[in-house]
């Protein structure tokens, strides 16, 4: 057990460290906090316009980032390291190939978590920062205060943030779950990227199929259950944007999404971990 | 004591997708290689060299047939621990340092701690990458040096059985020599070496016995010396003959009803050479 | 395990939690519906445009927000331009990318029935005053159409009945309509102090002096023995005083 988690770890580490010293993710990075650093700059509107532009890019920006270091460190799992023939030169160890999927899954989590809290920090510093833009702008009167500080530390945006990450997990989780089938990276990359966004319309096609009864063609309803059964309901964490929005949302709803996710990666590992035991290399 | 390895009807088929139907890379393959020995898979490109190797490593699951390491199903985490495994050309995390690589691998085989950091820090002296050299990137290393921080990374975990892949190709003449007395050197400490190779007179000198593979099925096997000794000639390398003595010879052997299939100087091999020019120091 | 075994164990996997999910999902997805709008089916903007919004959705894959965003700065510019056309249609399109944005409501209204309308009335290039008020009229009813359409959107909160109230009051003299907006706004969580008021307000303009009266009247009761001073009670005391006597002098209800 311990053995066991000791070589997991040590694929996880090696998958993170081999993200860290590429220096495509430092770009991405710096294109980020630039991105989120320039979100500031909207300020003809009233101020919870300007709160709003400024969570909807904050978000998006975040969000964009981190689905690209999603597909881009799923293109270096699997398929990049049997391309370049590395992979063998670690399962000729005595380590577990469900060790190697999970190793290269939690590094890749890793390196996620640790760009997250990274944005997730300078975000919150733009938020502070046009709090005190703001309240010098419309005067220290104190129901002013009380409503832009209502906007700027809304600790909501928390709740949003930790299922846009629960999101971002169950993507990985795609991405490692296609590397194990596949040998090329751009069918990775390709094949994650449409589950993505075909999982925004998932639960249309879940209702349409459940819903439509006998109206529909064999085929339109085979194609409507294949998009309900195999693919994972991405419009379930639009939560974050009621949050945004400044509507309420109740903590149980989220927890209840977090839990989905984390059921879903594990489906999706414990496939994969079928798939690549059986794999030729 | 079980064999180190042991195949029996060994068989691997490719299937190629999209119906294209399959092709046959090892077929009906028996090997015993006995612990401590060097043995050596010959044949060239295409052969099964490689697809045998990975079987016995479990990389790849055989169609066919059974391949055992030291009596535990190949493939299993028992087979695995027993193998140490230097692959074809340099396949490293490039991005890693060589004292990176070697620890990485030894905590793939659940080392850690205190007792790991030791046995990299000997391994990368003995395949003298110790010190500065050690903590330089993958990519900035010669193919020799990626061969011997591999080679590191293969002896981590203290195997029983080392596989090298081709550890000659394309390496210089010293560094060719270098692994064949590095060979040689494992074989003294008691471990049972197996490489595949398809320069064959680069590996007669050290391996007791070779298997000589030829699309996919086993041509020869035996000892090296029974394999290459042709018994029904003779040969004799001599010293200070002038030109007269020379013809007397030959009409001496003619007359004994001798074929005289040829005559002449002998000629260093190249590789010999080259190295018996090279300075003192640099042989090593 | 053979590969055809790896195989079926992994789709096994994939299809049986596919299944078992599917459940799991649609009361998510009901019970988020319940929590954030109010209601468990699917809210009225969700049934009228649902193909658009989700194939928008998937086109934008979760990033609508910034799309939506985009809308509301193009209209913005079009708006400085007086451009009033591609004003309205950037925020019907915001609207649909982001119906649950009550702030998009707000301001799409705001624009078409107090800017646009406005525009109208002093367009020059219309020279028949009678044409100017049915041109500036159309945008206010489309503003008022918009807010409508917001209120069964975000029909949690208490904003757009506010506004739609005050759009009644203001731009079509409607203060029947407008005092039945405010109620209906201060049946929901967040209202400003002040416009528990307006009812009455509204009642009164419209001439039932009565209504109003019976509504002030309601309302300080509501209050108890030690009011909350931020209700300002003093206030709704003087209402019905002024109420009641000019009911007095007028006892039918009607304006002198």
């Amino acid at each position: 057990m311990r053995e066991s988690w000791r070589r997991i770890r040590a694929v996880a580490e090696n998958t993170f460290l081999e993200a860290v010293r590429q220096k495509v993710f430092a770009v991405l990075l710096v294109f980020a906090l630039v991105l989120l650093g320039g979100a500031n700059y909207f300020a003809e509107f009233s101020f919870q316009e300007q709160f709003k532009f400024l969570k909807d890019l904050g978000y998006a920006t975040i969000s964009l980032t981190g689905l690209l270091v999603g597909l881009l460190g799923a293109a270096q799992l699997i398929p990049a390291e049997i391309e370049r023939r590395t992979i063998l030169t670690a399962l000729c160890r005595p380590l577990r190939r469900w060790e190697f999927v999970v190793g290269k899954y939690l590094g890749l989590v890793a390196l996620l978590a640790v760009m997250l809290a990274i944005m997730g920090a300078v975000f919150w510093a733009v938020l502070r920062w046009k709090e005190a833009q703001l309240i010098g702008l419309e005067g220290g009167e104190a129901g002013v205060v009380q409503a832009i500080q209502a906007e700027s530390r809304d600790p909501r945006l928390w709740q949003a943030f930790a299922l846009m990450g629960a999101k971002l997990f169950v993507v990985c989780g795609l991405a490692v779950f296609f590397s194990t089938l596949a040998t090329s990276t751009t069918f990775v990359v390709a094949m994650t990227l449409l589950v993505y966004l075909i999982g925004h319309l998932q639960s249309v096609a879940r209702e349409q199929w459940l819903e439509s009864g006998e109206k529909a063609a064999w085929f339109i309803q085979l194609f409507l259950a294949a998009v309900a059964l195999l693919v994972p309901d991405f419009n379930l964490y639009s939560l974050i944007d009621e949050i945004v929005a400044g509507n309420v949302v109740p903590w149980r709803a989220t927890l209840e999404v977090l839990a989905y996710s984390v059921a879903y990666v594990a489906v999706l590992l414990a496939a994969a971990a079928c798939l690549f035991e059986e794999r030729d290399l | 004591m079980s064999a180190a390895v042991w195949t029996q009807s060994l068989r691997k088929e490719f299937t190629l997708g999209w119906g294209r139907g399959r092709v046959l890379a090892v077929e009906g393959l028996d090997l015993e290689i006995k612990r401590g020995e060097v043995f050596g898979l010959l044949g060239p490109n295409g052969s099964g060299k490689s697809t045998a190797m990975k079987m016995i490593l479990g990389l790849l699951r055989p169609t066919a047939g059974r391949a055992e390491v030291c009596g535990n199903l190949a493939g299993t985490l028992a087979a695995r621990k027993q193998i140490g495994f230097l692959p074809e050309n340099p396949y490293f995390p490039a991005f890693l340092s060589g004292l990176e690589l070697v620890r990485y691998y030894g905590k793939l085989c659940g080392l850690g701690g205190k007792a790991l950091e030791g046995r990299v820090a000997e391994l990368l002296s003995l395949v003298r990458l110790g010190g500065e050299a050690g903590r330089r990137p993958l990519r900035t290393y010669s193919k020799g040096m990626l061969q011997r921080a591999g080679l590191a990374g293969a002896l981590v975990s203290d195997p029983e059985i080392v596989m090298l892949d081709e550890p000659t190709a394309g390496v210089d003449p010293a560094g060719s020599r270098e692994i064949r007395d590095l060979i040689r050197e494992l074989k003294e400490r008691g471990k049972t070496v197996i490489f595949s190779s398809h320069l064959l007179e680069q590996v007669e000198d050290v391996a007791d016995r070779v298997v000589i593979l030829h699309r996919g099925q086993k041509l020869r096997e035996g000892r090296l010396e029974d394999l290459l000794t042709m018994s029904g000639e003779w040969q004799v390398r001599a010293r200070g003959l002038g030109e007269a003595q020379r013809r007397e010879l030959h009409a001496w052997l003619v007359q004994h009803g001798a074929e005289v299939l040829g005559e002449g100087s002998p000629r260093e091999r190249l590789e010999d050479y080259f190295l018996r020019n090279l300075p003192e120091r640099e042989r090593r | 395990m053979s590969r055809v075994v790896a195989l079926a164990l992994a789709g096994g996997l994939i299809l049986g939690w596919g299944i078992g999910k599917l459940p799991w999902e649609i009361r998510m997805t009901k019970e988020q519906r319940l929590a954030t709008v109010g209601f468990p089916g699917p809210t009225a903007v969700a049934v009228r445009e649902k193909l658009g919004q989700g194939l928008v959705l998937a086109a934008l894959g979760g990033f609508r927000g910034l799309a939506a965003n985009a809308l509301m700065l193009q209209a913005h510019g079009a708006w400085e331009e007086k451009q009033w056309v591609r004003v309205r249609s950037a925020l019907e399109l915001a609207t649909l990318l982001q119906p649950r944005v009550a702030l998009f409501w707000d301001l799409a209204s705001w624009h078409l029935a107090w800017n646009a309308a406005v525009a109208a009335e002093r367009y020059e290039g219309l020279e028949s005053e009678t044409r100017r008020r049915i041109e500036a009229r159309k945008w206010v009813e489309a503003g008022r159409e918009l807010l409508e359409r917001g209120t069964r959107a975000v029909p949690e909160k208490a904003l757009l009945f506010q506004r739609l109230g005050d759009l009644y009051w203001q731009r079509l003299s409607d203060y029947q309509a407008a005092a039945v907006c405010y109620r209906a706004a201060l049946t929901k969580g967040d209202v400003p102090p002040y416009l528990e008021r307006f009812v009455g307000y509204a009642l009164d303009k419209a001439g039932d002096k009565k209504a109003a009266l019976a509504y002030f009247q309601e309302l300080r009761r509501t209050m108890g023995e030690n009011p909350d001073p931020a209700r300002q009670p003093e206030v709704v005391e003087r209402e019905m005083q002024r109420l009641t006597k000019e009911l007095r002098t007028s006892p039918n209800g009607k304006r002198p």
